[in-house]
Order: structure tokens, then C-alpha cells, then sequence
């Protein structure tokens, strides 16, 4: 490295290498904090996880059920899960998977990974901030986390908090654990804007010469559309926590009524970030499957423009649409209205993803890694999901599977069908630039095949159950006469949650074994065109020895008359063609 | 979800209310929904099928072989224009039709013989106020909702004297309009009767009184909180019978009039359920 010190574009951005403990814990290069990201976020995916696995075992065997002589109804419950520790378990699922598992997998690790070096930067503009992004992001998980060891246990009042259940300690019995959700969404809050106006920052400036943004792949784009949506969307649930901290603690009244407080408030802030939240967690998704769809099919993207366009216009109107988990809230018809027109609206683009995904792998040549199933998975799932949301967005039908089963059955199509499939497609594309070595492929087809099979098998009876009048949150079914005989389903659906979460053991454990065992992969094991494949796997500090130039878009493959199916974005088109103009995009010097 | 659905035809009888499918609905308002639920059931299930079809063809006729180069094409804008504008119309046409449907269900003005119910949601069970011989009820005010007057009346209100008040326990008349009025004394409730293809969030501070229904068959049906609120939530139940007129005629007798606020309790609140 030193040799090239001089010239590499690491010098601009001014800091060096670190060494020994602190380049893992304070390091201030955008890869190790990329692959920080993701170690901390694939933890909480197992506790999340985890959570999850005690909420199914008690829908399946409560150990709250009664028998008509007295006994407890099931020898095989848990007993330590009572019902406000069940209330807390789904709460705190929740709240870890979105705040401290998808954002985190997504915007923190893939984005932190991958933006520099797919548009020929050295770094992030702001390496510090970067890193004090990561460690707030790990405060906050411990913040939330600590609710558990707090008297009167974990936040209980579900994900969405809604007031004046969370706000009057009178009523949740969980005022400590409440707080400290309260306050750890206000820190995470922090370390998303932190992250946020970085990524913007560092793609507006330092794209490498010739890098037109319409030359951008669909993951930098992604990633930059979501990191706008984090930064007008974020600070207002941070204020909404702030506010409850206050209710709680220090006799404000913002949500409770009977104080003069308005409920409605809280539900008002909450979707104003909540909403644009969902296509937080699926954004970047979208665009990083994109591009495996792409590699993987050796075709260039259908309709990159299209798909551009698209996950803008999804920015704009999922800022429009957050009244639509409040038509039950007894709105104002022309109200409900408007945000049922624009949640109908907003299936636009995503139907227009979805067929540019299926233009994309017509007339391929498509390769079935490991990488390419789950993307596949990932389209698959983000269908049936996004169907199961146009019952939602239809306001009559909204009030009937409104908090049943079928919206759980929906979110988790999105949530996990959606954007877990696509991590997995990402996590199995980009593992050999990060660490230098391929995952084991056999494994990985083991371990999607299950993870497809009962992903299915647990999400998707969860629409009749939910159809059959299940209501969600509630810590024993069978105490509802019109639930009892829904029960084996049930019991049916938590031997497959189990299942799932068993087949994630065969990932990690081809995640850690390949470390140190996978092949190596060398510079493009993928044969992908993009700028983070002309370097090495793993790249070194400040990444490019040169400052890369680039003469074509992210998704030349296959293109006729070359000898290669793929033509790397910094390749001229021929080896004495002129110099491309640079665009007007400068690179930061100094 | 459409084999499924052949499914529970043929298991419809196992349970009054299919295990797999909608419970039967007995509420005037529910035909609607259940249209438009069966409306976009269709239009998602062929579009589904669709969609996979051609994806599954895809992945077959396009594996990768030996020597079969993949096209290189970079997208075809009139595609583009006839997969956008053709979503933007069904969907718009849905939006529209969705709308229209829930104005109606919600300007539709309840019959002036409505019997007007108060529900007012509590931790953990419902405080539920009939009219009395006058058939009428006492005015609710939402701001008057609190621990000693759970609905908000005024003790002098004369339409309010024979007034009686139950807990857990509602019984409406058959194909007798019934107009509620939904209010929470503590944190939001929910009135959620499957069957009624009902749900309402009650939120303190206010007074819903626009929800009104019809019941079209008799049974035995369980009202549910469907809004967390509380470690009591999961059994925030009461009992809701649709009977015939008499029926209900002789239940009403059997109740004794409560003039003032004060409500008749059948068991204590659950405080703690928190086992040690």
C-alpha cells in the first residue's frame, strides 16, 4: 500500500489505516464499518429471530390456557411467558428486526460496503461521522435491549407505541422499558441521519470521473433515494420519541386525552415516518436485487430508466400515503379518500418493477447460484406481498383485516419474503468482495431451499388464519370460542417457524466456515461490470490505487461482438479510443 | 389463496365459519365488503397466476446453456408505457370503487328506529349502555369519559333515567338497525366482531357515533378488543348474541334501570395477571 500512497484517492480522504483492535472497533474505513454493520445486525437477526420462536410457542401452546378443570392446558407451555412478557416479545420483535436487523443489513451494511466502491470513491465524505453512526446504531440496540432487565420488563405497547397506552406508565405497567424504547429509537434515529447525509453527501461529490448518475447501478441509486427518505422521515419519529420520553417522565401531555393530550398525534407522527419506512426497508432491496437479477441472467437491466423513475416516484408517494394505517381511526371521509387513492397509486411502480424484473431475465442466459435463487425468492415474495397490500389499501376491506393475521402474513411477505431474501441474494453476491473467499454454494442451495419451503409454509397460512378473524397481538388464541378451531393451524404454522429458524444455523455456519475456508475469489468471481470488481477481494485501504474512470453504464452484458459477456464500466471501448470528457461531477482533492 | 379457497368449500361444513376461509357474515354492511374482498381475490389470484407463469417460463426456456449468448437489450419504452398505464387504471378503478363503497357505508344515515347502544371500551372489559322503555339513550359527552362515568352522561339527563348498563354483555335485535356509540375510557380499544365484517378503533377523548349495522341471523358471536391495550388485551371479550325481537324484548325486562352513570359489573377488572 505504501508504494501507491501517494497517488491512491484514499490521501483525500484524510485518514490512514488503522491497526490492530481499532481497525475492527474504531475504524474509520467505510468497509470495516460496512462489514461492523453487518456482524451486529446478523446477532440481533438471531435474537429477533429468537424472539420470534417464544411468540409462536405460545400462540401454539399458551400458557395461559385454561382447562375446564383448572389444570393448565398445556404440559408443553412455557410458563415464564406470561402475558405482558408475550406483549413485550412481539413488541421487541419488531422492534429489533426493523430498527436493528433490515435498516441496519441494508442501509448500514450494504450501503456502507458498497456506495464508495461502486462509484469509484475512496471512502464516504464523512469517515467519523460514519463510525459514529455505527456505534450510535449499537447503543441504541442496547438501550432497547436493556428494557428486558428493567422493573416491569420490555416496552409492551407493541412497534407502533401507540399513545396513551405507551405514554401513561398507569396504563402499560412498563414505564422504565417504555422509556428506554423510547429512548433507544431516538439514538437510532441519530445514527440514520448521520448515515443518511453521509451516503447523499458522498454520492453527489465523489463519484469517479465519467459516472453520470444515470450511469449509477440501481444500488447506489436505491440507496440514495432511501437515504432522502431516512432524512426527511426519520426526525420525526425521533421527535414523536421524544415526546413520549417526556409524557412518561416528566408530566407533559402531548398524547393522553385526558389531560388535554391528542392521541391521534402520536399515530400522525409515527406513520409520517412509519410509512415511508416500509420502502426504507425495501428500497435498497429492490435496487441490490436489481443488479443480481442482471449479473446473474448476463442481461442487462430492462428499463433501467423506468426503474430509476420508479423508486422515485415511490420516494414522493410514500410520503402521501401514511393516513392509510389510520382509516380505522373513524377519518375524515375526504381524508380517507386521498390516502386510499394514493395508496392504490403508489402499486404503480412497484407493478413496474416487478415487470422490468421479469423483462430483465427474459431472452437470459440465467445462471441458478445461491445469489440468483434468492433474488428470485425476493421477486416472488415481494408479488404475493404486494398483492396481500392492495386488499389493505382498499378501504372496506382494510376495516375487516385490519390487526388480523392476514396484515402479519402481509409484512412478513415484504419484510422477510421481500428484503431477507434479498440480503441473502446480496450477502451471497458481495461476501467474496468483502472478505475474499466464496461461500459454499451446495450449502447455500440447502440452506435457500429450506428457508423457501418454510418461509411459505409459516407466512402464508397466516392469511387464513387472519381471514378466519385472528387478531394480532393478543397472547392466547384459544381463549376466543371463534379462534379454537383455527388452533391447528396455528400449531402449524409454529412447526414451521421453527423450521425456518433452524435452517439459518446452516447459513451461519457456511458464513463463518467459508472465512477461513471458502475458496478464494479473486478479483470478479461474477463476471459482474460494476467498479468494485476491478479491485481486489477484499480491497485495500482507500480502495482504488488510481481514481477509476468511467465510459459506460453499470449493465453492459452481453453485448454483441465483444469477446466477453460482460464489459467492465472503467474499460474503454476500444484500447486507443479517445478520452471520455469527464462529467461535471468533481472528486474532491484534499 | 384460490386452491385454498376450493379447499374450504369442501370443508365448509367442518365449521360453521370455515377453518381456512371468511366467518359467515351476519352483518347488512358485510355483502359489500365481502364483494370487493372477492373482487380483488380475482383480480390479484389471475394476475398471480400470470405473473409466475411467465416467470417459471423464463427460468426454464432462459437457463443458461453452452454457446446460447443472453440478448442484449437494454428495455423497450412501449412496454413501458403499457405496463404503466394499464395498473394505473385498474388500480385508480379500484381506489374509486373502494372509496365510493365505504362513503356509502358511512353516510348512509341510520334509520331513525335505530337502537342506539353505548360501548365504551375500558382495561380490561366493555361498559355497554341500552335505552330504556323511551327508547332513548343519554347524551354522551367524549370529555366527560372518565373512571366514575364511563360514558360521559349527565346524571340529570332525563333520557337517561331508565337507562341500563351491562358489562361483557350484548345483545342486539334481529334485522333491528342498531346504531353504537363507540368511546374508551383509558387507552384505544377496538370493536371487532369478525362476523360483522366490523372492526372501529375507540379512541379516548372522542365519541364514534357513526357506526351502525343490521344483524341478519341470529347466534352467538364474541365481541373482541382488537387494539393492544394492555397486558389484559388477549381477554377483552364480551359475550354479543343476536336474538329474535321477543327475545331480546323479554332480556330488556330483565334488566333493571341504572339512572345514575354507575355501572353493573359481573366480575372485577383483571389488575394483575402477571404471574409470579
Amino acid at each position: 500500500m505504501s508504494t501507491i500512497a501517494a497517488t491512491h484517492v484514499g490521501a483525500s480522504h484524510g485518514h490512514e489505516e488503522a491497526t490492530g483492535w481499532k481497525k475492527y472497533l474504531w475504524s474509520l474505513d467505510h468497509k470495516i464499518i460496512g462489514i461492523q454493520y453487518l456482524f451486529t445486525s446478523l446477532f440481533f437477526l438471531l435474537l429477533g429471530g429468537g424472539l420470534a420462536l417464544l411468540m409462536r410457542w405460545q400462540l401454539a401452546f399458551p400458557s395461559t390456557q385454561v382447562m375446564a378443570n383448572g389444570d393448565v392446558g398445556n404440559p408443553i407451555a412455557l410458563p415464564f411467558i406470561n402475558p405482558q412478557f408475550y406483549n413485550a416479545l412481539f413488541t421487541m420483535h419488531a422492534t429489533v428486526m426493523v430498527f436493528l436487523v433490515v435498516m441496519p443489513l441494508l442501509i448500514g451494511a450494504f450501503g456502507n460496503y458498497l456506495i464508495p466502491l461502486k462509484i469509484g470513491a475512496g471512502d464516504m465524505a464523512f469517515p467519523l461521522i460514519n463510525e459514529l453512526s455505527y456505534w450510535f446504531f449499537v447503543a441504541s440496540g442496547f438501550i432497547m435491549l436493556a428494557g428486558f432487565f428493567v422493573a416491569g420488563g420490555a416496552a409492551a405497547g407493541g412497534w407502533t407505541s401507540y399513545a396513551p397506552l405507551s405514554s401513561v406508565a398507569a396504563y402499560n405497567g412498563t414505564k422504565m422499558g417504555q422509556t428506554l424504547w423510547a429512548a433507544g429509537i431516538f439514538v437510532n434515529g441519530l445514527a440514520s441521519i448521520m448515515g443518511a447525509f453521509n451516503y447523499i453527501t458522498t454520492i453527489v461529490n465523489m463519484r469517479a470521473p465519467g459516472l453520470g448518475f444515470f450511469r449509477l447501478p440501481l444500488t447506489v441509486w436505491a440507496l440514495f433515494i432511501t437515504a432522502f427518505l431516512l432524512l426527511l422521515a426519520v426526525p420525526v419519529l425521533s421527535a414523536a420519541g421524544a415526546m413520549l420520553i417526556l409524557d412518561l417522565n416528566f408530566g407533559t401531555s402531548f398524547f393522553n386525552p385526558a389531560q388535554g393530550g391528542q392521541p391521534l398525534l402520536w399515530q400522525h407522527l409515527f406513520w409520517f415516518f412509519g410509512h415511508p419506512e416500509v420502502y426504507i426497508m425495501i428500497l435498497p432491496a429492490m435496487g441490490m436485487a436489481s443488479d443480481v437479477l442482471s449479473i446473474f441472467s448476463r442481461k442487462p437491466v430492462f428499463g433501467y430508466k423506468a426503474m430509476v423513475f420508479a423508486m422515485i416516484a415511490i420516494g414522493f408517494l410514500g410520503f402521501i400515503v401514511w393516513g392509510h394505517h389510520m382509516f380505522v381511526s373513524g377519518m375524515n371521509l375526504v381524508l380517507s379518500a386521498a390516502f386510499g387513492v394514493s395508496t392504490m397509486v403508489i402499486a404503480v411502480p412497484s407493478a413496474i418493477k416487478t415487470f422490468n424484473w421479469l423483462g430483465t431475465l427474459w431472452g437470459g442466459s440465467i445462471h441458478f447460484t445461491t445469489a440468483m435463487l434468492n433474488a428470485l425468492a425476493f421477486v416472488a415474495m415481494f408479488v404475493i406481498g404486494g398483492f396481500s397490500g392492495i386488499f389493505m389499501a382498499s378501504t372496506p376491506v382494510n376495516i375487516f383485516v385490519h390487526h388480523t393475521y392476514f396484515i402479519v402474513a402481509h409484512f412478513h411477505y415484504v419484510l422477510f419474503g421481500g428484503s431477507i431474501f434479498a440480503i441473502f441474494a446480496s450477502i451471497y453476491t458481495w461476501y467474496p468482495k468483502m472478505f475474499g473467499r466464496m461461500l459454499d454454494e451446495t450449502l447455500g442451495k440447502i440452506h435457500f431451499a429450506l428457508t423457501f419451503v418454510f418461509f411459505n409454509l409459516c407466512f402464508f397460512p397466516m392469511h387464513n388464519v387472519g381471514l378466519g378473524g385472528m387478531m394480532r397481538r393478543i397472547a392466547d388464541p384459544t381463549a376466543y370460542e371463534h379462534l379454537r378451531s383455527l388452533q391447528p393451524i396455528n400449531q402449524f404454522i409454529t412447526f414451521a417457524a421453527i423450521g425456518l429458524g433452524f435452517s439459518q444455523l446452516l447459513f451461519f455456519w457456511n458464513f463463518f466456515r467459508s472465512l477461513k475456508h471458502g475458496q478464494p475469489a479473486g478479483k470478479n468471481p461474477w463476471h459482474a461490470t460494476t467498479l468494485e470488481w476491478t479491485v481486489d477481494s477484499p480491497p485495500g485501504h482507500g480502495n482504488f490505487a488510481t481514481t477509476p474512470k468511467v465510459y459506460r453504464g453499470a449493465y453492459d452484458y452481453s453485448v454483441p461482438g465483444h469477446p466477453r459477456d460482460y464489459i467492465m464500466q472503467n474499460e474503454p471501448d476500444a484500447p486507443d479510443a479517445p478520452a471520455i470528457k469527464p462529467l461535471t461531477a468533481k472528486v474532491p482533492v484534499g | 389463496m384460490s386452491l385454498l379457497a376450493l379447499l374450504s368449500t369442501a370443508r365448509a361444513e367442518v365449521r360453521q365459519t370455515s377453518v381456512w376461509w371468511l366467518p359467515r357474515n351476519v352483518n347488512m354492511f358485510g355483502h359489500e365488503i365481502d364483494f370487493i374482498f372477492y373482487l380483488i381475490l380475482w383480480l390479484t389470484g389471475v394476475t398471480a397466476v400470470a405473473v409466475f407463469s411467465v416467470m417459471i417460463y423464463f427460468l426454464v426456456k432462459y437457463r443458461a446453456r453452452p454457446g446460447v449468448p443472453a440478448i442484449h437489450s437494454h428495455g423497450n419504452n412501449a412496454l413501458e408505457v403499457i405496463w404503466t398505464t394499464i395498473p394505473v387504471f385498474i388500480f385508480l378503478a379500484l381506489a374509486i370503487y373502494g372509496n365510493e363503497q365505504w362513503t356509502q357505508m358511512r353516510l348512509r344515515t341510520p334509520p331513525a328506529d335505530a337502537l342506539p347502544v353505548a360501548v365504551v371500551g375500558e382495561q380490561f372489559g366493555w361498559n355497554v349502555r341500552y335505552p330504556g322503555p323511551d327508547g332513548k339513550l343519554a347524551k354522551m359527552v367524549a370529555s366527560k369519559v372518565g373512571k366514575d362515568n364511563p360514558f360521559g352522561v349527565d346524571p340529570a339527563d332525563p333520557d337517561g333515567m331508565d337507562d341500563f348498563t351491562t358489562y361483557n354483555d350484548i345483545v342486539f335485535p334481529l334485522n333491528r338497525p342498531v346504531r353504537l356509540y363507540l368511546s374508551s375510557k383509558d387507552v384505544i380499544h377496538a370493536f371487532y366482531v369478525p362476523e360483522f365484517r366490523l372492526y372501529q378503533d375507540m379512541v379516548p377523548g372522542r365519541v364514534y357515533d357513526f357506526v351502525w349495522l343490521k344483524a341478519e341471523a341470529t347466534g352467538n358471536f364474541q365481541l373482541a378488543c382488537n387494539q393492544l391495550c394492555g397486558q389484559g388485551h388477549y381477554k377483552m371479550f364480551g359475550k354479543l348474541a343476536v336474538v329474535e325481537e321477543s327475545a331480546y324484548q323479554a332480556w330488556v325486562k330483565s334488566k333493571a334501570p341504572a339512572p345514575t352513570a354507575n355501572v353493573e359489573k359481573t366480575e372485577t377488572v383483571p389488575v394483575s395477571l402477571v404471574k409470579k
